[in-house]
């Protein structure tokens, strides 16, 4: 048995030396990285640049020369490791992926479009389509795509227009954008936003063919920026070999892990990345040092175990200690057993979150507040100070016992929902017409939100209020409705029981279950499990679930993940560990029936995985 | 008709096929003997309220812009501030009731020619320089899908319609199949025939109605066309 372990100690110690990871950049953020490639040899190229972490690249493959082809007959090395990377720096963002080659010539009848460029660099053979290159070194690749940030691009370019004696290049300068541009509809045309002369105000042709304009400018900016930023990435990799084996501990202690795939997100390095915190990072750089520092160590590893029927995803979220210490108040909370009453035990989708707010804020107080203090700053003097004020005089007893922080969500599918519409009638002998009120029912997909509350007497003085200012709230024995509350035409119902304040548009829970579902609820064994684990737990239906969920209702982002696990069949769970001041452990187990294609399965999730991340 | 109202129309149709919901449309043309009338159209929503507030609280849908209620209102009532100034064209009302999504629009007119370039123009008013530009809609408002000389009305359907279907897929026809659009015509004396043996008339013979699904008037545009003849003036 030693030996064993020994020799795949040592087996994967070889490889991390002598494969393709080693071609990841050090600048690489996010990687998943897929151990057991053989899965995906049944995977044709034109299913693969469906995905959305092929998006980058994939108009150069997707050209027809991929038509009925397997990554089988891509000339991939499948003893090798597949790495799908994302990263992104103030300058520049990059993407692509490391694989080894087994075919050179089944290889490049894929990349048919790749000419070769010249290389500096020994063993080295780079090859360029558009923005995109192919950089072979010992039948190793790195298929990476750089693109210089529009930031960058337009500082650079703007140097060297006004450095030439040149005007501002957009023309009239005041207000284009007036109502009639807001109101219009088809402004997010893609095929008209560049064509339309009025929308867009071109700089006007110069006298003089051979000196560029604004834009070809840019254009040359861009090209050689690019160039410039790829250039030093390949000397990073091939002279000084450094990349994201080399630079991160971490990362290559993850690629030991006898699993699937595994992934790595360095969150405290996507973090100066976040357009959120620009106003930081700009305006008051200390603070924005400081915030980072508070996110040092907070990194996102998972391991993917393929299995006969399904997948298990075990994640390990790690913090810096200030963080970690805020999160291990935060989740540092008896489990709110109530909870468990109202879920009932068909629902196809449910979450429980457990949490102390009480103690995340003293903690959070306690970390955060010295490092706003010793910013010199009015803005954040002002609020250091309302927020020391509001410490003091706030009755946080009541505060927090209003809002625990512990809460659940169900989605209890599409249900019909009764509404009031209205109908013509005809006379039959004028045929004039007129109105009346009738019902109706329209589809409404059905969820409850509850939360957990030791004050249950501070929304009744509010919802009492609020009853007196609208006929539209009224009080019925064991819940409050809100009519036409839920897009003007479906009521909200509000419960205020059992420890719990709950929100539902689901007629049948307010009505004939406001104390919970009693037998029909959560079982016993389900309940032990949720009240033993962590902070977070979850299920999902997928069929019942997301399969019906109405993602055009999402934002883009939302719609995007919830698509890319449509059409699947199957369960999901989520259970976390206890939380420590380092880390906290997700199990997500995703268990699949029938025989649908194990490898596709895998790409599917890693598909999620990389839209969660980006 | 009348789906050449505008593109707030459009907008309002595009909903109701992007959901599996029903829109109740209808058209109330008056004709008196003399060419002047009164024009009064009708766009129902309000069985799809929880659909139609959805998309309308997003920002965008399919890559365009969701215009707000707001927006909307103020096209809408910019479409009868201008109407109101057209040749020939008076007591006009716009109402929009955001509570039930129902949009009602009414006016008079003194002859058939001015109704339809009254209406041209003012949808013109309120089109974007782009769409202004597109001759396919331009030959759409030009065409004459109404006319009346005295004892014959005919009217088919628009071609801005045909343009707005043709735009539509297939998925989206098939949630038209529970809306109605009603085609009522009204005269001072009475009619003769209706060449659409649906045409339903009234037992003075004054008025007539045509009722058909919205789904088989996506797939059959004639269904709509029609000719009514009416009795010979008496001589005073």
């Amino acid at each position: 048995m030693k030996k064993l372990v020994l020799f795949l100690f040592c087996l994967s110690f070889s490889n991390i030396f002598s494969q393709s990871e080693l071609l990841i950049p050090r600048d690489a953020v996010t990687v998943f990285s897929i151990n057991n490639v053989s899965l995906l040899q049944k995977i044709s190229m034109d299913e693969l640049v469906q995905y959305d972490f092929m998006e980058e690249v994939h108009q150069e493959l997707f050209d027809g020369s991929t038509s009925e082809k397997t990554l089988k007959d891509a000339g991939i090395d499948f003893n090798q490791r597949l790495n799908v990377f994302y990263g992104k720096s103030d300058d520049a963002e990059l993407s692509g992926f490391t694989f080894g080659i087994s075919n050179t010539n089944n290889l490049f009848e894929v990349f048919d479009d790749f000419e070769e460029l010249q290389s500096k660099y020994n063993n080295v053979k780079i090859f360029g389509s558009f923005f995109n290159n192919l950089i072979i070194k010992n039948n190793n690749a790195l298929l990476i795509r750089i693109e210089p940030s529009s930031e960058l691009i337009d500082a650079q370019t703007d140097s060297i227009w006004y450095s030439r004696g040149n005007s501002y290049p957009y023309g009239y300068e005041g207000d284009e954008f007036g109502d009639e541009f807001i109101f219009d509809e088809e402004a997010f045309n893609e095929d008209d936003s560049l064509s339309d002369s009025e929308e867009i105000d071109f700089p006007e042709a110069l006298e003089d063919p051979s000196e560029k304009n604004y834009f070809e400018l840019r254009d040359s900016v861009q090209l050689e920026l690019q160039k410039g930023l790829l250039s030093k990435l390949l000397d990073e990799l091939l002279i000084e070999n450094t990349n994201l084996v080399t630079s991160d501990g971490v990362f290559k202690e993850q690629l030991t892990h006898p699993c699937e795939g595994t992934f790595y997100l360095d969150n405290s390095r996507s973090l100066g990345q976040a357009n959120s915190l620009w106003y930081f990072q700009t305006i008051m750089p200390s603070l924005y040092k400081d915030i980072k520092e508070l996110y040092t160590g907070n990194i996102i590893l998972g391991d993917l175990f393929l299995k006969e029927h399904s997948i298990e995803f075990l994640v390990e979220a790690r913090y810096g200690e200030k963080l970690g210490s805020i999160y291990q108040e935060m989740n540092d909370s008896k489990f709110d057993k109530n909870i468990t009453q109202y879920i009932h035990k068909g629902n196809s989708a449910y979450f429980t979150y457990n949490v102390n707010m009480r103690k995340a804020y003293e903690k959070a107080y306690e970390v955060i507040m010295p490092i706003l203090s010793s910013e010199k700053n009015s803005n954040i003097a002002m609020n250091v100070l309302a927020l020391e004020l509001l410490n003091e005089l706030v009755n946080k007893d009541a505060l927090f016992e209003t809002y625990r922080g512990s809460m659940f969500g169900t989605f209890n599918g599409i249900k019909k929902v009764n509404t009031k519409k209205i109908e013509f009638y005809y006379d039959e002998e004028t045929f004039e017409y007129g109105e009346k009120e009738t019902e109706a029912t329209e589809d409404m997909p059905i969820f409850t939100i509850g939360f957990s509350i030791g004050r249950g007497d501070i929304p009744e003085i509010i919802l009492k209020n609020l009853g007196r200012l609208t006929s539209k709230f009224e009080k019925h024995d064991d819940y409050w409705v809100l009519n036409n509350a839920i897009l003007d035409a479906a009521p909200l119902y509000m419960i205020n029981k059992n420890g719990l304040f709950i929100f539902t548009n689901d007629e049948d829970l307010a009505l004939n279950h406001s104390n919970g579902y009693g037998s029909n609820s959560l079982p016993k064994k389900i309940v032990k499990e949720l009240k033993r684990e962590g902070f977070m737990n979850g299920y999902i239906d997928i069929a019942g679930t997301l399969n019906r969920f109405p993602s055009d209702l999402l934002n883009e982002r939302r719609s995007e993940m919830i698509n890319s696990l449509k059409g699947k069949s199957g369960k999901m769970f989520l259970e976390s560990s206890k939380t420590t001041n380092k880390s906290t452990n997700f199990k997500l187990t995703y268990e699949f029936r029938g025989d649908e294609n194990s490898g596709k399965h895998l790409l599917d999730l890693v598909n999620t995985l990389y839209i969660f991340s980006k | 008709m009348f789906l050449t109202m505008n593109k707030i129309l459009f907008f309002f149709i595009s909903l109701t096929l992007l959901l599996s919901s029903c829109i109740e449309l209808i058209d109330d043309l008056t004709i008196h003997n003399d060419g002047s009338g009164t024009f009064k159209y009708t766009i129902n929503l309000s069985a799809s309220k929880i659909k139609v507030n959805s998309i309308l609280a997003l920002d965008s849908l399919d890559g365009k812009k969701v215009p707000s209620m707001a927006e909307i209102k103020a096209k809408a009532n910019s479409f009868a501030a201008n109407l109101k100034t057209q040749l020939g064209i008076s007591n006009v009302t716009m109402s929009i009731n955001d509570a039930d999504l129902i949009i009602k629009l009414s006016f008079d007119f003194n002859s058939i020619p001015n109704f339809q370039s009254g209406l041209k123009a003012a949808i013109l008013s309120i089109r974007d320089s782009k769409q202004s530009d597109d001759s396919n809609q331009s030959n759409e408002l030009n065409q004459n899908w109404i006319s009346w000389d005295g004892k014959i009305l005919r009217r088919n359907i628009p071609l801005m319609s045909l343009t707005i279907s043709e735009q539509l897929k297939e998925t989206d026809l098939d949630l038209l199949k529970t809306g109605s659009y009603t085609t009522i015509c009204r005269f001072d004396r009475a009619i003769e025939k209706a060449e659409k043996s649906t045409t339903k008339i009234n037992p003075s013979r004054t008025a007539s109605m045509l009722k058909v699904n919205t789904y088989d008037l996506q797939k059959n545009y004639s269904l709509i066309d029609n000719c009514i003849y009416l009795t010979p003036l008496k001589n005073k």
